[in-house]
């Protein structure tokens, strides 16, 4: 890290003459002059890190006389390689913000309403939220619920911060795609949806990647579109699969505007495209799958003991799985001990042998010769077969990729995942080089396993539904959640959570569906808040409000890596925390030993240690209250083995590198032994036994339908509304918007306008609707019936399809003066209860709407 | 564009540097693109030729710089400009920027600049003519514009829209060394000059991709607020 | 000496009240006008309808420029038919010669405040615009030539016109007689300093004549010369511009007539030979200028490149038609008023048809400059910016309000008094006499 100190060329005598002359002839007060400390303005530049979204880039401070004027990327990081997005860029101003929280705040109102309130001393507040976590978690640990939204220094929070508490642990899911994580994680092992090996791939499939605006599987926005760029500059083509083709800017090299939430019925066309081509890689289906297994009449595996049989073509028997020597067959249909069986691969064959592309063609809106050509494309870019010599070793090439992330967050979520994988699998590009990849490292999750051992109980049920006949594989959703808290009694829960502590989170504006969620968090007796802003959640239930600093505080360890390299970052404070705020860390701290739970076995220094796997002399004494900066030197020195320990990140940079992740921890095929030794789940048979017990204990068709062992097209719930309710509404995102502390950014504001909703040219002519038409949104649960109304403008565009409509994600803001008049946020419109979230429980972003005239303003 | 708004502390719906959204074609032909647009600093600059008090001035360099000491806001250089890059600053500075600023708990953090990330260095005066050039001022009733950063130029860094570019979209360097990168670039790629037919020599070169055709709809255009 | 008893005397005469009132009502006017600078002085230019060209979709010229613009044109008229009476010897139109310098002079003084209104550093643009003139600049030639140089020839010319009368008044006048004999500086009238006057205004004139055009085609580059602006970069934007200056000013000057021998009784000296005239030479301009207006459009939307197209059918058919097509019918509708006024027995020789058709070519000309200046700014940009718009806030229309009144107050004033008419100068028999 470069420190500079520059002389300025002129005096402050001299500059101070310059300035009075400009007076005269400019009037006083007009030339924004400085009041500079004497002598020259001492100026340099110290490590930070960018806090306003999810992948922490690196970014050094430029300081005048120790007040940082700008935040610029640190060349050193690998994820931004000296660059930063518009957000990162823009962020100087909110850490300035006069509207932050500046002192701790307790309610003086009744809740549900906007919030009143005292200033109070942290020592009281905290007390205040102490008292009262302590004496709900006294009476049930898992009534506290620990609500977190963007994900950061996942070890300190997420795990240690819940561990302590022993409380319920929401996940945040705002945007995330829950289902896909949950259908990777069941499938392959892998915490990550899909994203491709952009350093050797060929052919992308840009899978409702917003790719010039949102970030992908993985990363943030800022590494995916230089990664992209680069490819495509050696050659690499890119299908892109979106109702709007907006965000693909001027790189795609086809479009196929899909119908929203038709994924799975796409996916499975060209799967069988491939199969009817035999574009099949039999080598990694027989080896790393359990294609061969044998299936019975009734779907499950035909088993001797606990082990599946497979066909052996050599013996032309069936026999173990596993069995040495044997070569299991990939298709066919068999007898087995009289009974008729077919390999798991066969069912599949026989079951997307309708999936045709003039099948899909009806359902997904686009013409059957584009998805078969598209098919034939990919299968011919896959290369089955070649190998490429990576690092030294020897490895399948399949420089095939597809990036499907948030698209995954839509009512088949689950499944269209699985559904995606499948395809993948049958080229052998999962894992491949220049194929899809899912994590930076091929590292096997314990959800692997978890996911295919849930023992679904009776109930009563806890209020997340994990393990329950509902949601047997679940994603922890606050949507969800709060769908049960308003009627517990039809999901069979009892106990609800009765403290809130809100992490950086904002769920009445960021999650869908608002009124839901309002209606839920009214029924918490006590909501403490850690955020830099009174968020509206804040605002309406918040009982005590805790400022937290924003980039200016300690917070680590984060991955610093591009998928390539290896990288550490942690967040250093460039300037002392503005007003009252703390970090969050020395929040925690002060609340665990306020509540007895810091120090000792069990404590929080205690989990901290547990999690940054410190031991020894490495250890921090669980005696002794320690500082943010402490522990992550604790961190730096012990976990990373950085001799400097934290003044590293302190002094020299904001990142530390770890050096390029080699062939072997990164591609399936490389490591050992191949695929972390587990085997990729193409057919869920224990999907099809949690199918069994939820109608066994009486679940409703609605949750159990989509336990099917393969993906399986059905007509979309939102597909029921009625007719009046004719187009398909979806969110997408802005790079600007990202996140949902940007609105009220009047730098990014500006950038973008309020709220709209994107029509096409035709549908609008077709409604006498023009540019800037006042509208009214309305859409309509086809379960329930409910219908949410929002109005806004309707801005005409080119570049999405007839049948669908499309808002900005974002804005609904109301407590920044900033962020007020921008329009309403989507979720309003989007619901949250059965029906509409995957069989996964988390949240989706598609719904039925009308589109009337309104008044204006 | 934000790198620019944060370097140069310019003030609201003041753009210096922009980029075009473009709209083009019909469902299902539509395509998006974009177009950033600093100033060009053109060679032969419209905006220079008819400055009355040759505030707007070339470098040496190759600069087209606007000194905001000598400016009497006439505005002659923004209607000459085909580009549009000129922005004038229609009130007081300090009203004109974003947020309250002059709220006292903000100004004894901030040692009572405005806005706070403003840098003292955009006052100073720059190049042998000693000039005040860079991006300071923001003066009520003065013509400014894209400086190309000269304060960092001059200091050897790169202006903050290259500096920042996430995709290095943006080359900056000197075209006249032909070894400097946007030199290279140039020899390598097909390139085209904004309104070329203009006859205004500029400065900025876009490589590879093609003008904005006629039936280009800008989308997405920043909020005005003046 | 009994003419200029008489001027005097009738004007006493009139009741003072309505005089006063119009005074007040006009110095009400200009009060606000400068209240409204005043405002925009503290406050920014942010408080006037100017935005950026482009990004902020607006104009960044607007009402100030357009008004500096039709000024400057009013001011064409006047020194040029001055002048033209003096060359050519125009006897008859004589009595109209101070009334046209007088025009000129309040006109480019109000256009040079327009100019100031319009900066954003008044103080700066005074002193820099001199210490750092840049000739290259086609402002400098509006505010050099036309501004600076053309209005000192017209003070000069009207000073030097004046001195007769100025002493003559004296001669008589109760009141303000320093003022009288501060002007004639020492002008006795005598036959030789009356030849060394006559000489003198004589070359003055024939050195206005070029100066004018020059100035008035500088005025015409200052857009003429921009590729950047489409419905700008022409040729014909010179020539245009000294035409409708004629036009606006002429019919300034017919009102102006009117107005002078209505309210001093001079039906005599300001006979229907002068309206003949005036209404005369407005047809000829009047038709030039549609001629011009005509060969412009023809080619633009011919062969004009697409955006000059875009600007010209936006006049034509969009926002600003109303403005076009009222500009064109007030010129067509003076051109029709004034051949009626020949063709009709019943109008011939009237008055009122040349003051309505002044009238009317003044309204026109107001329109047909502000769509030169802002057209090409909100709907001309070459980038595909946002189309933009551009209102008048109100400070600007009471600051030109402000400014119009400026003028007329200032007329008025000088022709309470001094003589607007020039004394009739002796006949030739009457000189040698003197001699």
């Amino acid at each position: 890290m470069k420190l500079s100190r520059r002389t300025f060329l002129k005096g402050t005598g001299a500059a101070g003459a310059a300035m009075a002359a400009t007076r005269f002839l400019s009037g006083p007060g007009e030339t924004l002059a400085l009041a500079q400390a004497q002598g020259a303005p001492v100026e340099d530049y110290v490590p930070a890190t960018c806090w306003i979204g999810k992948q922490e880039c690196g970014m050094v401070a430029h300081r005048v006389n120790g007040r940082v004027i700008k935040f610029e990327g640190d060349p050193t990081n690998p994820r931004n390689l000296g660059t930063l997005c518009p957000k990162g860029m823009a962020q100087i101003m909110p850490v300035y913000d006069p509207n932050r929280v500046k002192t701790p705040l307790v309610r003086t109102n009744a809740k549900g309403q906007p919030g009143q309130w005292r200033q109070a001393s942290w020592d009281e507040a905290i007390e205040i939220s102490a008292a009262a976590i302590k004496e709900a978690r006294d009476r049930e640990p898992s009534i506290v619920l620990w609500q977190k939204g963007r994900s950061k220094s996942k070890y300190v929070y997420d795990e240690a911060v819940t561990e302590t508490l022993g409380c319920t642990k929401l996940g945040h899911g705002a945007f995330c795609s829950d289902a896909g994580y949950r259908a990777m994680e069941y499938t392959v092992g892998l915490k990550g949806v899909l994203n491709p090996d952009f350093k050797h791939t060929r052919f992308v499939l840009a899978w409702g990647w917003n790719m010039t605006n949102s970030g992908g599987n993985q990363l943030c926005w800022i590494t995916w579109p230089r990664q992209m760029l680069e490819a495509r500059d050696a050659g690499m083509k890119i299908v892109f699969v979106d109702p709007r083709i907006r965000g693909a800017g001027p790189y795609a090299d086809g479009w196929l505007p899909i119908r929203p939430g038709t994924d799975l019925a796409l996916a499975q066309a060209m799967t069988s495209v491939l199969v009817e081509d035999g574009t099949i890689d039999q080598e990694y289906l027989v080896t790393y799958t359990n294609a061969p297994y044998l299936v019975g009449d009734d779907g499950f595996f035909v088993r001797e003991g606990d082990v599946p049989l497979v066909w052996d073509e050599r013996s032309e028997k069936a026999v173990p799985a596993g069995s040495s020597g044997a070569s299991p067959a990939l298709e066919g249909t068999y007898t087995v001990a009289g009974a008729k069986v077919r390999t798991a691969f066969e069912v599949f064959k026989e079951h997307i042998a309708a999936r045709t592309p003039e099948w899909a063609a009806d359902i997904c809106g686009i013409p059957a010769d584009d998805i078969r050509n598209t098919a034939r494309e990919m299968g011919a870019a896959a290369s089955i077969g070649s190998t490429i010599v990576v690092d030294g070793k020897s490895l399948p090439y399949r420089p095939v990729g597809v990036m499907a992330y948030h698209a995954m967050q839509q009512e088949m979520g689950f499944q269209a995942t699985r559904a995606l994988a499948q395809m993948l699998m049958m080229l052998g590009a999962l894992g491949a080089v220049g194929g899809t990849l899912s994590t930076t490292k091929w590292e096997i999750d314990s959800k692997y396993y978890e996911w295919d051992a849930v023992e679904i109980g009776d109930g009563p049920y806890g209020f997340t539904l994990s393990s329950s006949k509902y949601f047997p594989i679940n994603s922890g959703s606050t949507a969800v959640a709060a769908t049960v808290m308003n009627d517990p009694g039809a999901f069979d829960v009892e106990t609800l959570p009765e403290v809130m502590i809100l992490h950086m989170a904002n769920p009445v504006v960021s999650f869908p569906n608002t009124e839901t969620i309002k209606e839920a968090f009214s029924k918490l007796k006590f909501t403490v808040v850690l955020s830099p802003w009174l968020s509206e959640t804040a605002d309406l239930f918040a009982d005590v409000v805790l400022p937290a600093a924003t980039v200016e505080k300690y917070e680590g360890p984060n991955s610093g890596s591009d998928t390539y390299i290896d990288a550490v970052t942690i967040r250093t404070p460039p300037m002392d925390p503005l007003f009252e705020s703390r970090g969050e860390f020395d929040i925690y701290v002060d609340l665990f030993d306020r509540l007895g739970l810091l120090e000792g076995e069990g404590g929080f220094i205690h989990h901290i240690n547990e999690q940054f796997e410190l031991e020894g002399k490495h250890a921090m004494p669980t005696d002794r209250m320690p500082t943010a900066r402490q522990i992550l030197d604790a961190y730096a020195k012990g976990h990373e083995g950085i001799p400097e320990g934290i003044e590293y990140f302190e002094k020299k940079s904001s990142t530390y590198v770890k050096g390029p992740i080699p062939a072997e921890e990164r591609y399936g095929y490389a490591v050992s032994p191949p695929f972390a030794g587990v085997l990729h789940r193409f057919y869920g048979e224990s999907l099809l036994r949690y199918q069994h017990t939820m109608k066994d204990k009486g679940a409703d068709e609605i949750f159990w339908r989509d336990y099917t062992p393969l993906p399986t097209w059905r007509g979309l719930t939102m597909d029921d509304s009625p007719p009046e309710y004719d187009l398909y509404l979806i969110s997408h995102k802005l790079v600007e918007h990202k996140q949902g502390r940007t609105s009220f950014v009047p730098l990014l504001k500006e950038l973008t306008g309020g709220q709209q909703l994107d029509m096409n040219t035709k549908t609008a002519e077709a409604r006498g609707l023009q540019d800037k038409d006042w509208v009214w949104v309305e859409s309509q649960n086809s379960v329930t019936g409910d219908t949410r109304t929002v109005k806004t403008q309707v801005h005409l565009t080119e570049t999405l399809r007839p049948d669908t409509v499309s808002m900005r994600h974002g804005f609904g803001l109301w407590t920044h003066p900033e962020a007020q008049d921008q329009g309403p946020s989507p979720n309003t419109l989007f619901f949250t209860g059965p029906g509409y979230v995957a069989n996964t429980a988390d949240q989706s972003f598609q719904v039925k709407v009308r589109v009337d005239r309104a008044d204006e303003g | 564009m934000e790198a620019c708004k944060v370097e140069n502390a310019t003030p609201e719906s003041s753009f210096f540097m922009y980029v075009f959204r473009f709209e083009q074609g019909e469902y299902p032909a539509s395509r998006i693109s974009f177009l950033p647009r600093p100033c060009m600093h053109c060679d032969n600059a419209p905006c220079v030729k008819v400055c009355p008090v040759g505030a707007r001035y070339k470098r040496e360099d190759g600069i087209v710089a606007t000194d905001w000491d000598r400016c009497i806001g006439c505005r002659y250089c923004e209607v000459a400009c085909p580009y549009g890059v000129n922005s004038f600053n229609w009130k007081d500075p300090e009203e004109a920027q974003y947020l309250d600023w002059k709220d006292p708990v903000i100004t004894t953090a901030t040692d009572g600049s405005i806005p706070p990330y403003r840098n003292p260095a955009l006052d100073e005066a720059y190049g042998p003519e000693q000039r005040k050039i860079a991006g300071g001022g923001h003066v009520q009733g003065v013509m400014e514009k894209c400086t190309f950063c000269v304060h960092r130029v001059e200091e050897g860094l790169d202006p903050a829209c290259a500096q920042t570019c996430p995709v290095r979209a943006l080359i900056f360097g000197d075209l006249d060394d032909p070894d400097s990168a946007p030199a290279k670039a140039l020899q390598q790629r097909e390139s085209f000059t904004l309104l070329a037919e203009a006859g205004t020599e500029p400065r900025v070169h876009y490589v590879g991709g093609s003008p904005p055709t006629e039936d280009a709809r800008q989308v997405d255009a920043p909020e005005v607020r003046v | 000496m009994a003419t200029h008893n008489a001027t005097l005397s009738r004007q006493a005469r009139r009741s003072p009240s309505a005089w006063h009132l119009v005074v007040a009502v006009l110095v009400a006017l200009v009060v606000l006008g400068i209240y409204a600078y005043a405002h925009e002085l503290s406050e920014g230019m942010a408080v006037t309808g100017l935005r950026n060209i482009g990004p902020m979709g607006g104009a960044t010229w607007g009402l100030y420029i357009t008004f500096v613009v039709y000024f400057v044109g009013l001011s064409f008229a006047g020194i040029s038919t001055a002048a033209l009476i003096r060359l050519a010897r125009i006897d008859r139109l004589r009595p109209i010669s101070r009334m046209a310098e007088l025009l000129t002079v309040v006109a480019l003084v109000l256009a040079g405040l327009a100019i100031i209104a319009d900066l954003g550093q008044p103080l700066r643009g005074i002193v820099n615009l001199l210490r750092y003139a840049r000739p290259q600049s086609p402002f400098f030639g509006t505010f050099t030539l036309v501004i600076s140089g053309y209005l000192f020839a017209s003070l000069v010319y009207l000073y030097l016109d004046g001195r007769r009368d100025a002493w003559l008044t004296e001669q008589t006048a109760e009141r303000h007689r320093g003022f009288y004999r501060f002007w004639a500086a020492g002008y006795r009238d005598t036959p030789a300093e009356r030849e060394r006057h006559d000489r003198a205004t004589f070359w003055l004139a024939i050195a206005i004549v070029p100066l004018l055009i020059t100035a008035h085609s500088t005025l015409g580059f200052v857009f003429g010369l921009q590729v950047g602006r489409p419905g700008w970069f022409s040729a014909l934007q010179a020539p245009s511009f000294v035409i409708l200056a004629g036009v606006s000013g002429l019919g300034m000057l017919a009102m102006i007539v009117a107005a002078v021998r209505r309210r001093q009784h001079r039906e005599e000296e300001l006979g229907v030979e002068i309206f003949k005239w005036l209404s005369t030479a407005l047809v000829i301009l009047v038709l030039s200028y549609l001629y011009l207006v005509v060969v412009e459009l023809l080619t633009n939307l011919y062969t004009g490149s697409s955006r000059e197209r875009d600007v010209m059918s936006e006049l034509l058919f969009g926002d600003y038609a109303w403005i076009y097509w009222g500009a064109i019918g007030c010129f067509v509708g003076a051109l029709v008023l004034l051949i009626f006024r020949v063709a009709l027995p019943n109008l011939r020789g009237a008055v009122w048809p040349v003051v309505v058709a002044g009238a009317l070519v003044n309204l026109g000309a107001i329109g047909k400059r502000y769509l030169i200046v802002v057209p090409s700014q909100t709907k001309g940009t070459l980038l595909p910016y946002d189309e933009g718009s551009y209102t008048p806030a109100w400070t600007e229309f009471a600051l030109v309000i402000g400014l119009i009144s400026l003028g007329v107050l200032s007329y008025m004033l000088f022709t309470r008094y001094f003589p607007i008419v020039e004394h009739p100068q002796p006949e030739p028999a009457e000189r040698e006499e003197a001699q």
